[in-house]
Protein backbone atom coordinates (compact mmCIF):
# COMPACT_ATOMS: atom_id res chain seq x y z
CA UNK A 1 0.00 0.00 0.00
CA UNK A 2 0.99 3.49 -0.57
CA UNK A 3 2.15 5.97 2.21
CA UNK A 4 0.25 8.78 3.49
CA UNK A 5 2.59 10.86 1.85
CA UNK A 6 1.70 9.33 -1.66
CA UNK A 7 -1.90 9.31 -1.08
CA UNK A 8 -1.66 13.17 -0.13
CA UNK A 9 -0.43 13.99 -3.62
CA UNK A 10 -2.95 11.95 -5.65
CA UNK A 11 -5.52 13.65 -3.19
CA UNK A 12 -3.84 17.60 -3.82
CA UNK A 13 -3.90 16.90 -7.42
CA UNK A 14 -7.82 16.27 -7.73
CA UNK A 15 -8.42 18.67 -5.43
CA UNK A 16 -6.81 21.17 -7.96
CA UNK A 17 -8.84 19.27 -10.30
CA UNK A 18 -11.77 20.30 -8.97
CA UNK A 19 -11.03 24.00 -8.48
CA UNK A 20 -8.90 24.54 -5.27
CA UNK A 21 -6.10 26.08 -4.63
CA UNK A 22 -2.89 24.96 -4.12
CA UNK A 23 -1.45 28.09 -3.20
CA UNK A 24 -3.66 29.40 -0.51
CA UNK A 25 -3.48 25.47 0.55
CA UNK A 26 -0.22 26.59 0.99
CA UNK A 27 -0.54 29.72 2.63
CA UNK A 28 -2.44 28.26 5.38
CA UNK A 29 0.32 25.95 6.49
CA UNK A 30 2.51 28.65 6.25
CA UNK A 31 0.58 30.54 8.48
CA UNK A 32 0.25 28.34 11.10
CA UNK A 33 3.90 27.33 10.70
CA UNK A 34 4.77 31.11 11.42
CA UNK A 35 2.12 31.10 14.35
CA UNK A 36 4.18 28.34 16.24
CA UNK A 37 1.93 25.42 15.08
CA UNK A 38 3.58 21.98 14.85
CA UNK A 39 0.76 19.60 14.98
CA UNK A 40 -2.16 19.13 13.11
CA UNK A 41 -4.56 16.62 13.31
CA UNK A 42 -7.31 16.73 10.32
CA UNK A 43 -10.34 15.14 9.40
CA UNK A 44 -11.72 15.31 5.85
CA UNK A 45 -14.09 18.07 3.86
CA UNK A 46 -13.44 18.24 0.15
CA UNK A 47 -12.89 21.78 0.56
CA UNK A 48 -10.09 21.39 2.40
CA UNK A 49 -8.17 18.20 0.33
CA UNK A 50 -5.37 20.10 -0.67
CA UNK A 51 -4.63 21.92 2.52
CA UNK A 52 -4.87 18.22 4.13
CA UNK A 53 -2.35 17.17 1.80
CA UNK A 54 -0.36 20.18 2.11
CA UNK A 55 0.17 20.13 5.87
CA UNK A 56 1.03 16.07 4.92
CA UNK A 57 3.88 17.02 2.99
CA UNK A 58 5.13 19.44 4.86
CA UNK A 59 8.16 18.73 6.94
CA UNK A 60 7.74 21.71 9.57
CA UNK A 61 4.25 20.03 10.73
CA UNK A 62 3.32 16.41 12.15
CA UNK A 63 0.24 15.80 10.16
CA UNK A 64 -2.14 13.15 11.99
CA UNK A 65 -5.39 11.86 10.38
CA UNK A 66 -7.57 11.13 12.74
CA UNK A 67 -11.32 9.52 12.15
CA UNK A 68 -13.23 11.23 14.65
CA UNK A 69 -13.41 14.95 15.25
CA UNK A 70 -13.44 14.26 18.96
CA UNK A 71 -9.47 12.78 18.48
CA UNK A 72 -8.57 16.22 16.99
CA UNK A 73 -9.94 17.62 20.04
CA UNK A 74 -8.45 15.08 22.58
CA UNK A 75 -5.17 14.82 20.83
CA UNK A 76 -4.41 18.46 20.17
CA UNK A 77 -5.37 19.41 23.79
CA UNK A 78 -3.12 16.76 25.15
CA UNK A 79 -0.33 18.47 23.08
CA UNK A 80 -0.74 21.55 24.65
CA UNK A 81 0.30 20.42 27.96
CA UNK A 82 3.13 19.22 26.31
CA UNK A 83 4.27 22.80 24.78
CA UNK A 84 3.27 21.61 21.26
CA UNK A 85 1.62 24.34 19.17
CA UNK A 86 -1.20 22.76 17.28
CA UNK A 87 -4.22 23.00 15.01
CA UNK A 88 -7.65 20.83 14.61
CA UNK A 89 -8.50 20.81 10.85
CA UNK A 90 -12.02 19.79 10.02
CA UNK A 91 -14.98 20.69 8.14
CA UNK A 92 -17.70 22.84 9.83
CA UNK A 93 -19.92 19.44 10.18
CA UNK A 94 -16.83 18.21 12.73
CA UNK A 95 -17.28 21.42 14.73
CA UNK A 96 -20.76 20.32 15.51
CA UNK A 97 -20.52 17.41 16.55
CA UNK A 98 -17.83 18.95 19.55
CA UNK A 99 -19.90 20.86 21.73
CA UNK A 100 -19.92 18.14 24.25
CA UNK A 101 -16.06 18.06 23.82
CA UNK A 102 -15.19 21.86 23.82
CA UNK A 103 -17.15 22.58 27.34
CA UNK A 104 -16.18 19.22 28.90
CA UNK A 105 -12.62 19.34 28.66
CA UNK A 106 -11.40 23.04 27.23
CA UNK A 107 -13.99 24.45 29.22
CA UNK A 108 -13.88 22.49 32.26
CA UNK A 109 -9.82 22.79 32.08
CA UNK A 110 -9.25 25.93 30.33
CA UNK A 111 -7.21 24.16 27.62
CA UNK A 112 -6.55 26.60 24.40
CA UNK A 113 -7.34 24.65 21.05
CA UNK A 114 -7.41 26.07 17.95
CA UNK A 115 -9.61 25.03 15.08
CA UNK A 116 -9.74 25.66 10.97
CA UNK A 117 -12.96 24.99 9.64
CA UNK A 118 -14.55 25.10 6.20
CA UNK A 119 -17.30 27.63 6.02
CA UNK A 120 -20.11 25.49 5.46
CA UNK A 121 -23.99 25.88 4.48
CA UNK A 122 -23.27 29.71 2.55
CA UNK A 123 -24.88 30.30 -0.55
CA UNK A 124 -21.65 29.16 -2.90
CA UNK A 125 -21.96 25.39 -1.01
CA UNK A 126 -23.70 23.38 -3.60
CA UNK A 127 -24.45 20.08 -1.05
CA UNK A 128 -27.97 20.29 0.18
CA UNK A 129 -26.56 18.54 2.93
CA UNK A 130 -24.58 21.25 4.65
CA UNK A 131 -27.69 23.02 4.27
CA UNK A 132 -27.76 22.79 8.73
CA UNK A 133 -24.35 24.18 8.48
CA UNK A 134 -25.39 27.34 6.90
CA UNK A 135 -28.63 27.61 9.41
CA UNK A 136 -27.10 26.71 13.02
CA UNK A 137 -22.71 26.71 12.63
CA UNK A 138 -22.61 30.31 13.49
CA UNK A 139 -25.02 30.23 16.04
CA UNK A 140 -23.57 26.96 17.70
CA UNK A 141 -20.26 28.76 18.28
CA UNK A 142 -22.02 32.25 19.73
CA UNK A 143 -24.18 29.37 22.03
CA UNK A 144 -20.98 28.20 23.80
CA UNK A 145 -19.28 31.62 23.30
CA UNK A 146 -16.74 30.27 21.02
CA UNK A 147 -14.37 33.07 19.50
CA UNK A 148 -14.15 32.66 15.75
CA UNK A 149 -13.33 34.99 13.04
CA UNK A 150 -14.19 34.15 8.92
CA UNK A 151 -10.75 34.71 6.46
CA UNK A 152 -12.65 36.15 3.90
CA UNK A 153 -9.69 37.27 1.59
CA UNK A 154 -5.91 35.94 1.06
CA UNK A 155 -4.97 39.47 2.66
CA UNK A 156 -6.91 38.56 5.56
CA UNK A 157 -4.58 35.19 5.91
CA UNK A 158 -2.79 36.49 9.29
CA UNK A 159 -5.82 36.03 10.83
CA UNK A 160 -5.07 32.54 11.21
CA UNK A 161 -2.14 33.11 13.44
CA UNK A 162 -3.79 35.79 15.56
CA UNK A 163 -7.01 32.96 16.06
CA UNK A 164 -4.35 31.09 17.45
CA UNK A 165 -2.54 33.11 19.24
CA UNK A 166 -5.81 34.60 21.18
CA UNK A 167 -6.83 30.78 22.34
CA UNK A 168 -3.49 30.69 24.39
CA UNK A 169 -4.35 34.10 25.30
CA UNK A 170 -7.74 33.38 26.38
CA UNK A 171 -7.29 29.84 27.58
CA UNK A 172 -10.48 28.74 25.58
CA UNK A 173 -11.08 27.41 22.10
CA UNK A 174 -11.21 29.82 19.50
CA UNK A 175 -11.95 29.10 15.50
CA UNK A 176 -10.62 30.37 12.14
CA UNK A 177 -13.72 29.59 9.50
CA UNK A 178 -12.48 28.97 5.77
CA UNK A 179 -14.96 29.89 2.95
CA UNK A 180 -15.10 28.21 -0.06
CA UNK A 181 -14.04 31.07 -2.16
CA UNK A 182 -11.07 31.29 -0.13
CA UNK A 183 -9.92 27.85 -0.68
CA UNK A 184 -10.80 28.02 -4.41
CA UNK A 185 -8.31 31.30 -4.48
CA UNK A 186 -10.68 33.53 -5.52
CA UNK A 187 -10.68 35.95 -2.85
CA UNK B 1 -9.15 -9.42 39.24
CA UNK B 2 -9.94 -6.57 41.29
CA UNK B 3 -10.14 -3.31 40.32
CA UNK B 4 -8.40 -1.55 43.29
CA UNK B 5 -5.78 -4.15 43.69
CA UNK B 6 -4.71 -3.62 40.80
CA UNK B 7 -4.34 0.27 40.60
CA UNK B 8 -3.25 -0.23 43.74
CA UNK B 9 -0.32 -2.39 42.23
CA UNK B 10 0.30 -0.34 39.03
CA UNK B 11 0.76 2.97 41.60
CA UNK B 12 3.36 1.11 43.66
CA UNK B 13 5.06 0.42 40.63
CA UNK B 14 4.88 4.32 39.46
CA UNK B 15 8.45 6.26 39.57
CA UNK B 16 8.53 9.15 37.17
CA UNK B 17 6.25 8.69 34.37
CA UNK B 18 3.20 11.07 33.19
CA UNK B 19 0.09 9.59 33.87
CA UNK B 20 -3.33 10.29 32.80
CA UNK B 21 -6.16 9.40 34.28
CA UNK B 22 -10.24 8.49 33.02
CA UNK B 23 -13.28 9.70 34.28
CA UNK B 24 -14.08 8.06 37.07
CA UNK B 25 -13.33 5.09 39.16
CA UNK B 26 -9.76 4.97 37.82
CA UNK B 27 -9.25 8.97 38.91
CA UNK B 28 -10.27 8.48 42.18
CA UNK B 29 -8.80 5.01 42.62
CA UNK B 30 -5.76 6.73 41.68
CA UNK B 31 -6.07 9.33 43.65
CA UNK B 32 -6.51 7.38 46.85
CA UNK B 33 -3.98 5.64 46.05
CA UNK B 34 -1.24 8.01 45.34
CA UNK B 35 -2.15 11.47 46.16
CA UNK B 36 -0.57 12.80 44.01
CA UNK B 37 -1.39 16.51 42.05
CA UNK B 38 1.28 17.01 39.93
CA UNK B 39 2.29 14.19 37.65
CA UNK B 40 -1.38 13.53 37.12
CA UNK B 41 -3.72 14.52 34.70
CA UNK B 42 -7.29 13.84 36.53
CA UNK B 43 -9.02 13.65 32.91
CA UNK B 44 -12.38 13.03 34.86
CA UNK B 45 -13.68 14.47 31.69
CA UNK B 46 -12.57 12.35 29.40
CA UNK B 47 -15.22 10.48 27.46
CA UNK B 48 -13.27 8.31 25.45
CA UNK B 49 -10.74 10.95 25.25
CA UNK B 50 -8.20 9.76 27.46
CA UNK B 51 -5.44 7.73 25.22
CA UNK B 52 -5.50 10.45 22.10
CA UNK B 53 -5.24 13.42 24.87
CA UNK B 54 -2.15 11.15 26.40
CA UNK B 55 -1.16 10.42 22.72
CA UNK B 56 -0.89 14.83 22.37
CA UNK B 57 1.26 14.71 25.50
CA UNK B 58 3.95 11.92 25.00
CA UNK B 59 4.52 12.89 21.53
CA UNK B 60 5.83 16.46 22.36
CA UNK B 61 7.82 15.06 25.75
CA UNK B 62 10.27 13.29 24.32
CA UNK B 63 11.21 9.67 25.28
CA UNK B 64 9.64 10.97 29.04
CA UNK B 65 7.27 7.56 29.70
CA UNK B 66 3.44 8.39 29.77
CA UNK B 67 1.18 5.68 31.56
CA UNK B 68 -2.88 6.12 30.00
CA UNK B 69 -5.99 5.07 31.79
CA UNK B 70 -9.00 4.19 30.21
CA UNK B 71 -11.78 2.53 30.57
CA UNK B 72 -13.98 -0.16 28.15
CA UNK B 73 -17.27 1.77 27.81
CA UNK B 74 -15.11 4.98 26.51
CA UNK B 75 -13.49 2.47 24.33
CA UNK B 76 -16.26 1.36 22.96
CA UNK B 77 -17.82 5.02 22.30
CA UNK B 78 -14.63 5.71 20.44
CA UNK B 79 -11.86 2.73 19.46
CA UNK B 80 -10.89 4.01 16.81
CA UNK B 81 -8.83 6.07 18.90
CA UNK B 82 -7.02 3.36 19.03
CA UNK B 83 -6.31 3.65 15.59
CA UNK B 84 -4.70 6.91 15.72
CA UNK B 85 -2.71 5.61 18.79
CA UNK B 86 -1.36 2.66 16.37
CA UNK B 87 -0.18 5.26 13.90
CA UNK B 88 1.10 7.42 16.19
CA UNK B 89 3.13 4.33 17.52
CA UNK B 90 4.40 6.35 20.22
CA UNK B 91 7.36 4.61 21.82
CA UNK B 92 6.66 6.18 25.06
CA UNK B 93 3.16 5.66 25.41
CA UNK B 94 1.49 2.68 27.50
CA UNK B 95 -2.34 2.39 27.56
CA UNK B 96 -3.90 0.61 29.90
CA UNK B 97 -7.21 -0.45 29.35
CA UNK B 98 -9.43 -1.10 32.37
CA UNK B 99 -11.89 -3.84 31.07
CA UNK B 100 -15.06 -4.44 33.78
CA UNK B 101 -17.88 -4.97 31.47
CA UNK B 102 -20.05 -2.14 32.38
CA UNK B 103 -20.23 1.71 32.92
CA UNK B 104 -18.77 1.55 36.14
CA UNK B 105 -18.94 5.50 37.07
CA UNK B 106 -22.55 5.36 36.14
CA UNK B 107 -23.38 2.49 39.06
CA UNK B 108 -22.52 -0.48 36.66
CA UNK B 109 -25.10 -0.26 33.60
CA UNK B 110 -24.50 -2.84 31.91
CA UNK B 111 -22.16 -2.37 28.75
CA UNK B 112 -23.14 -3.25 24.94
CA UNK B 113 -21.39 -6.21 24.24
CA UNK B 114 -20.25 -6.98 27.20
CA UNK B 115 -19.89 -10.68 26.44
CA UNK B 116 -18.30 -10.74 23.52
CA UNK B 117 -15.89 -7.62 22.89
CA UNK B 118 -12.53 -8.91 22.78
CA UNK B 119 -10.40 -5.84 23.67
CA UNK B 120 -7.03 -8.05 22.99
CA UNK B 121 -7.99 -8.94 19.62
CA UNK B 122 -9.50 -5.35 18.50
CA UNK B 123 -5.96 -3.77 19.41
CA UNK B 124 -4.17 -6.39 17.30
CA UNK B 125 -6.31 -6.57 14.76
CA UNK B 126 -5.44 -2.30 14.49
CA UNK B 127 -1.99 -3.30 13.93
CA UNK B 128 -0.17 -2.94 17.86
CA UNK B 129 2.38 -5.00 18.34
CA UNK B 130 2.90 -5.05 21.76
CA UNK B 131 -0.74 -5.84 23.40
CA UNK B 132 -0.69 -8.02 26.93
CA UNK B 133 -3.63 -9.13 28.55
CA UNK B 134 -4.20 -9.48 32.60
CA UNK B 135 -7.06 -11.28 34.00
CA UNK B 136 -5.17 -11.89 37.32
CA UNK B 137 -2.94 -10.72 39.94
CA UNK B 138 0.00 -13.66 39.36
CA UNK B 139 -0.20 -12.67 35.31
CA UNK B 140 -0.19 -8.74 36.28
CA UNK B 141 2.44 -8.75 38.71
CA UNK B 142 4.66 -11.56 36.43
CA UNK B 143 4.44 -9.77 33.39
CA UNK B 144 4.52 -6.18 33.90
CA UNK B 145 8.23 -5.18 33.95
CA UNK B 146 7.73 -6.99 30.14
CA UNK B 147 5.00 -5.16 29.51
CA UNK B 148 4.86 -1.90 31.00
CA UNK B 149 9.15 -0.98 31.10
CA UNK B 150 10.08 -1.95 27.98
CA UNK B 151 9.99 0.23 25.44
CA UNK B 152 7.09 0.30 22.69
CA UNK B 153 3.57 1.47 22.45
CA UNK B 154 1.72 -0.82 24.33
CA UNK B 155 -1.64 -2.19 24.80
CA UNK B 156 -2.21 -3.28 28.37
CA UNK B 157 -6.05 -4.77 28.65
CA UNK B 158 -6.46 -5.19 32.29
CA UNK B 159 -9.59 -7.97 32.92
CA UNK B 160 -11.45 -6.40 36.35
CA UNK B 161 -14.44 -7.23 38.42
CA UNK B 162 -16.91 -4.45 38.73
CA UNK B 163 -16.72 -2.35 41.94
CA UNK B 164 -19.24 -0.71 43.89
CA UNK B 165 -16.76 2.37 44.44
CA UNK B 166 -17.72 5.11 45.42
CA UNK B 167 -14.59 7.25 46.23
CA UNK B 168 -14.40 11.27 45.64
CA UNK B 169 -13.32 12.84 42.78
CA UNK B 170 -9.83 14.10 43.34
CA UNK B 171 -10.26 17.66 45.08
CA UNK B 172 -9.10 19.92 42.52
CA UNK B 173 -11.03 22.02 39.89
CA UNK B 174 -10.17 21.57 36.50
CA UNK B 175 -7.82 24.86 35.92
CA UNK B 176 -5.46 23.56 38.95
CA UNK B 177 -5.36 20.45 37.52
CA UNK B 178 -3.82 21.86 34.05
CA UNK B 179 -1.43 24.23 35.54
CA UNK B 180 -0.28 21.70 38.41
CA UNK B 181 0.36 19.11 35.58
CA UNK B 182 1.69 21.75 33.38
CA UNK B 183 4.25 23.17 35.58
CA UNK B 184 5.61 19.63 36.71
CA UNK B 185 6.05 19.36 32.46
CA UNK B 186 7.78 22.47 31.76
CA UNK B 187 10.02 21.35 34.81
CA UNK B 188 11.08 18.44 33.85
CA UNK B 189 10.91 18.68 30.00
CA UNK B 190 11.87 22.21 29.64
CA UNK B 191 9.18 23.11 27.55
CA UNK B 192 7.23 26.06 27.69
CA UNK B 193 3.68 25.47 27.97
CA UNK B 194 1.99 28.73 29.97
CA UNK B 195 4.52 31.14 28.64
CA UNK B 196 3.15 31.95 24.93
CA UNK B 197 4.17 35.18 23.79
CA UNK B 198 1.28 38.11 24.37
CA UNK B 199 1.13 41.09 22.50
CA UNK B 200 0.41 44.31 24.97
CA UNK B 201 -0.89 46.50 22.38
Amino acid sequence: MDSNLEASVRSAARSVETGYSAEVAQEIVDNCVDAGISLVASLPDDWIAHSIASFEQDERINHVPVNREESALGLCSGAFLAGTGSAALMGASGLMTLVYGITKINYTYEIPLFFLITHRGTFDDGAKFHVSNGLYLEDVMKSINLPYTIINSRDEMPMIGEAYHHSRKISRPTVAVLPKKLLQGKV
Amino acid sequence: MQYDEAIAYIASRWEDELVVTSAGTTSELWHAETGDTERVFYLEASMSLSSVFACGIAQGVGDKPVWVFSGDGAFCMNPGMLQVERQMNLPNLKHFMVSNRVYGSTSNVPLPGRVDNDYPAIARGFGIERVYSFGSMNELTATFDEAVLEEGHTFIHLEVEPMDYRGASPPMDGPEVKFRFGRYVERVTGNQIFTAPLDHD
